[in-house]
């Protein structure tokens, strides 16, 4: 498995060669936290923490939750793309808070990923943050003006979650009033960097499997498939570390 | 002595009769029966009695469509969706019918009630998977098509790794067929409740997140929990299936009238079990809300019910204290209304760590989740899953079916060896060589992630229909309790398991 990533991985080469220094030009910043780990979880009194390890320190990276949460929890069994920043708050479940903190989990199978914590005292998870309700998640909103949509994605996948099909749901409300001549669908692929200096990049067909399957999803909401026009860059975005995960997407842009 | 009992027994069966209980002639009805299905019935089994609801009054069986034979093989819909079997057919039934007709009637047809056409159909142990498990021969298209017949490129190859019935290598049957086909073997679904079974979850689904498909004569989303794999989404496809494929119709489709006939009657049939195993009735005034054909009837459609205030099925407060009950019940009951009870608490709030299921903990949830049954089983009044409920929960698949080892040479079920294309996303906890003697949804889609998940299966009339699990590899409750426990290492005690043993028992 590991192997696997690694082919994944390209080495930035030049960049390892430069040494360390305050602020390293071969790096993320400092506080980012970009890494690829096996997951932990770590159960507790109430909801499970999901911690992650890397160079020797933990990081709380979410709690369990629901499919209507705003966090997508990792899974043993596979690795976990963990890209956050480093905050100041007090330890959670023993692991440094991460916000904000996008994860990725890893599709092939990492049998090695297999830490499950016991409950112990001292190690209470924080109260849940209010589920919203199915409800909430399905009322269109009432701004119908609104011309650009950002789809996001996790690292590889082309999976909406239910939060992000909300937003393909409301931008095809919002062409359908306004009324749209023309539904502009583009999808993207992004590298992460790692705070190692590696670059991690997605799968050469990733954006298009974004873009097609949104744009199969606006036909399908009843917008006319002549005015949906798909396309995608094969490049892959350039990355800074910071905001890598905004640019794994698909944009959609409704031309009246 | 004895004739006070036989007196005794006959005011009991009186009583039954002006209910409309006199049912025992249809303990088994035959394809092309006459006479009337009553409005209400009750049949019993080992449990008790399972009641069943016709809402819509008596039906006329002479005529109707669900009843008489369509096709070729003198079966009709009711052969293997048998009231007394709560609209499915157990192996009890099915060993009986053996008995009776010594191997004659028409649910033993080759064509799917053997486990091989071309074996000889006389012997029993031509028809073991159906009389052992109770299970028919679903023969599915290799490689799969769509909704208008186009070819999907399969994400995995195929291939036959033991074939114990001979079908899957079989030169006509198999997969290198004139047509290729893959022979699975399944349980029939119960055939009632349906507002619930039949009822959307939205315009998305939850599990692939794309659009929920739709159906084709409304354009409305489909529930697509009514096959074990999803393949028809509505009522009318499936009979129109059934009669093709298990009735060997020949006209390609039923008439619009028959098919209209057939979806109003299995719209209005409603099962639960009805009687606990003293006679006593579980349908109790301040007793538990959720129990009883009637209960399903009037049951809101479409609650997702995975909490504490609304359970799955209902309230069962009523029992949880045997002082509190009925003066009438003996000891006996008491105690076991108050096991249900606790096995009700046992399905709503025992927590365990749900892992390594396909369609579950893949979809957002993470992997583990502590959680507990009505996370999945989470619909009230059926324990179905709201959205669209295919899941590998591991029944179908190596390591962790109940089947023998994959080379074994005691194995009664094909085992298939899948092989994952390296640019396809793979199964997400069995990654990309996978051993399953049911590849379940991925048939249909010809996904990696979808090999071995089924959709589950409704609660409802459990114990009048046994095996359990799509592929009847649960003899009894007991078994499927097991499964869960070890499955998920659910630690459960031996009360516990008896108690959820006895809660499923009365749904």
């Amino acid at each position: 498995m590991r192997k696997a990533l690694t082919v994944l991985l390209f080495l930035g080469a030049p960049f390892l060669a430069s040494g360390t220094a305050a602020r390293r030009n071969d790096r993320p910043p400092a506080d980012r936290r970009n890494f690829v780990a096996c997951p932990i979880v770590r159960d507790t009194k109430t909801s499970p923490c999901w911690l992650a390890e890397y160079e020797g320190e933990l990081y709380f990276l979410g709690l369990q939750g629901s499919s209507a949460s705003e966090f997508y929890p990792p899974q043993l069994n596979h690795e976990v793309l963990v890209e956050g920043a480093v905050t100041n708050e007090p330890r959670v479940c023993g692991g440094i808070p991460l916000k904000p903190v996008r994860i990725s989990v890893i599709a092939e199978l990492n049998r090695a990923c297999n830490t499950l914590l016991p409950a112990e005292d001292g190690m209470e998870a924080p109260a849940a943050p209010a589920r919203r309700g199915a409800e909430d998640m399905r009322n269109p909103g009432s701004d119908v003006t609104q011309r650009d949509f950002t789809v996001p994605f996790d690292f590889d996948s082309d999976y909406l979650t239910l939060h992000t099909t909300r937003i393909v749901g409301e931008a095809a409300r919002v062409a359908k009033a306004a009324p749209a001549a023309k539904i502009e669908v583009q999808g993207y692929r992004a590298t992460t960097w790692l705070s190692d200096g590696k670059k991690f990049t997605e799968a050469q067909t990733i954006a298009e499997k974004r873009a097609k399957k949104v744009g199969e999803i606006l036909v399908g909401l009843g917008l006319p498939a002549a005015a949906v026009s798909v396309n995608w860059k094969g490049e892959p975005e350039p990355c800074d570390g910071v905001t890598d995960p905004d640019k794994r997407r698909v944009t959609i842009k409704i031309v009246p | 002595m004895l004739v006070g009992f036989i007196v005794a027994a006959c005011v009991v069966w009186s009583r039954d009769d002006a209910a409309g209980y006199q049912v025992e002639h249809l303990r088994w009805i035959e394809a092309g029966a006459v006479g009337a299905l009553p409005a209400e019935m009750h049949f019993g089994n080992a449990d008790g009695k399972l009641g069943v609801l016709n809402a819509a009054g008596p039906i006329e069986m002479k005529g109707h469509p669900f009843f008489e034979p369509l096709g070729l093989n003198s079966r009709a819909c009711v052969t293997c969706h048998q009231p007394a079997n709560a609209m499915s057919v157990s192996v009890e039934t099915l060993r009986e019918r053996w008995r009776v007709t010594n191997g004659d009637d028409p649910i033993f047809a080759p064509v799917d009630g053997s486990n091989n056409p071309k074996l000889p159909q006389a012997p029993e142990s031509s028809h073991s998977l159906l009389l052992n498990r109770g299970l028919f021969r679903v023969g599915l298209p290799w490689p799969p098509r769509d909704a208008h017949g186009k070819v999907i490129q399969p994400e995995f190859t195929i291939e036959v790794a033991r074939d114990p019935t001979g079908v899957n290598l079989d030169d006509t049957f198999g997969l290198k067929g004139v047509n290729p086909t893959v022979s699975v073997f399944r349980r029939p679904r119960p055939v009632a409740n349906m507002k619930y079974v039949m009822s959307p979850d939205g315009v998305f689904n939850v599990k692939t997140g794309t659009l929920m498909a739709v159906d084709p004569e409304t354009g409305k989303p489909a529930s697509m929990n009514l096959m074990s794999d999803a393949r028809h989404l509505t009522l009318k496809q499936q009979a129109n299936g059934a009669y093709r494929d298990h009735q060997e119709g020949r006209q390609g489709a039923l008439p619009r009238d028959e098919l209209d006939k057939i979806v109003a009657f299995e719209n209005q049939v409603y099962m639960a079990q009805s009687h606990d195993r003293w006679g006593g009735s579980l349908v109790e005034a301040g007793g538990p809300p959720g129990l009883g054909s009637r209960a399903m009837a009037d049951g809101n459609v479409h609650a997702l019910a995975n909490k504490d205030r609304d359970p799955v099925f209902r309230l069962f407060d009523a029992w949880k204290n045997p002082a509190t009950m009925a003066k009438e019940l003996t000891e006996a009951q008491r105690e076991f209304r108050a096991s249900v009870a606790r096995g009700n608490d046992v399905f709503m709030f025992r927590q365990f760590w749900i892992r390594d299921a396909a369609h579950i903990n893949s979809i957002g949830l993470g992997n583990p989740i502590k959680r507990t049954c009505s996370t999945c089983h989470n619909a009230q009044m059926t324990g179905q899953d709201l959205a669209p409920g295919w899941v590998d929960v591991g029944t179908t698949n190596y390591p962790t079916w109940t089947e023998p080892p994959v080379f074994s040479d005691k194995a009664e079920l094909p085992v298939f060896k899948l092989t994952c294309d390296k640019s396809a996303t793979p199964h997400p906890y069995l990654g990309r060589v996978i051993y399953t003697n049911d590849p379940g949804r991925a048939l249909i889609t010809g996904k990696c992630v979808d090999i071995g998940s089924i959709v589950m299966g409704q609660f409802r009339g459990l114990a009048a229909r046994a095996p359990y699990f799509s592929n009847g590899s649960a003899k009894n409750l007991r078994e499927l309790v097991d499964f869960h426990d070890r499955r998920f290492d659910m630690k459960l005690t031996e009360r516990e398991k008896v108690d959820l043993i006895n809660f499923l028992s009365v749904l």
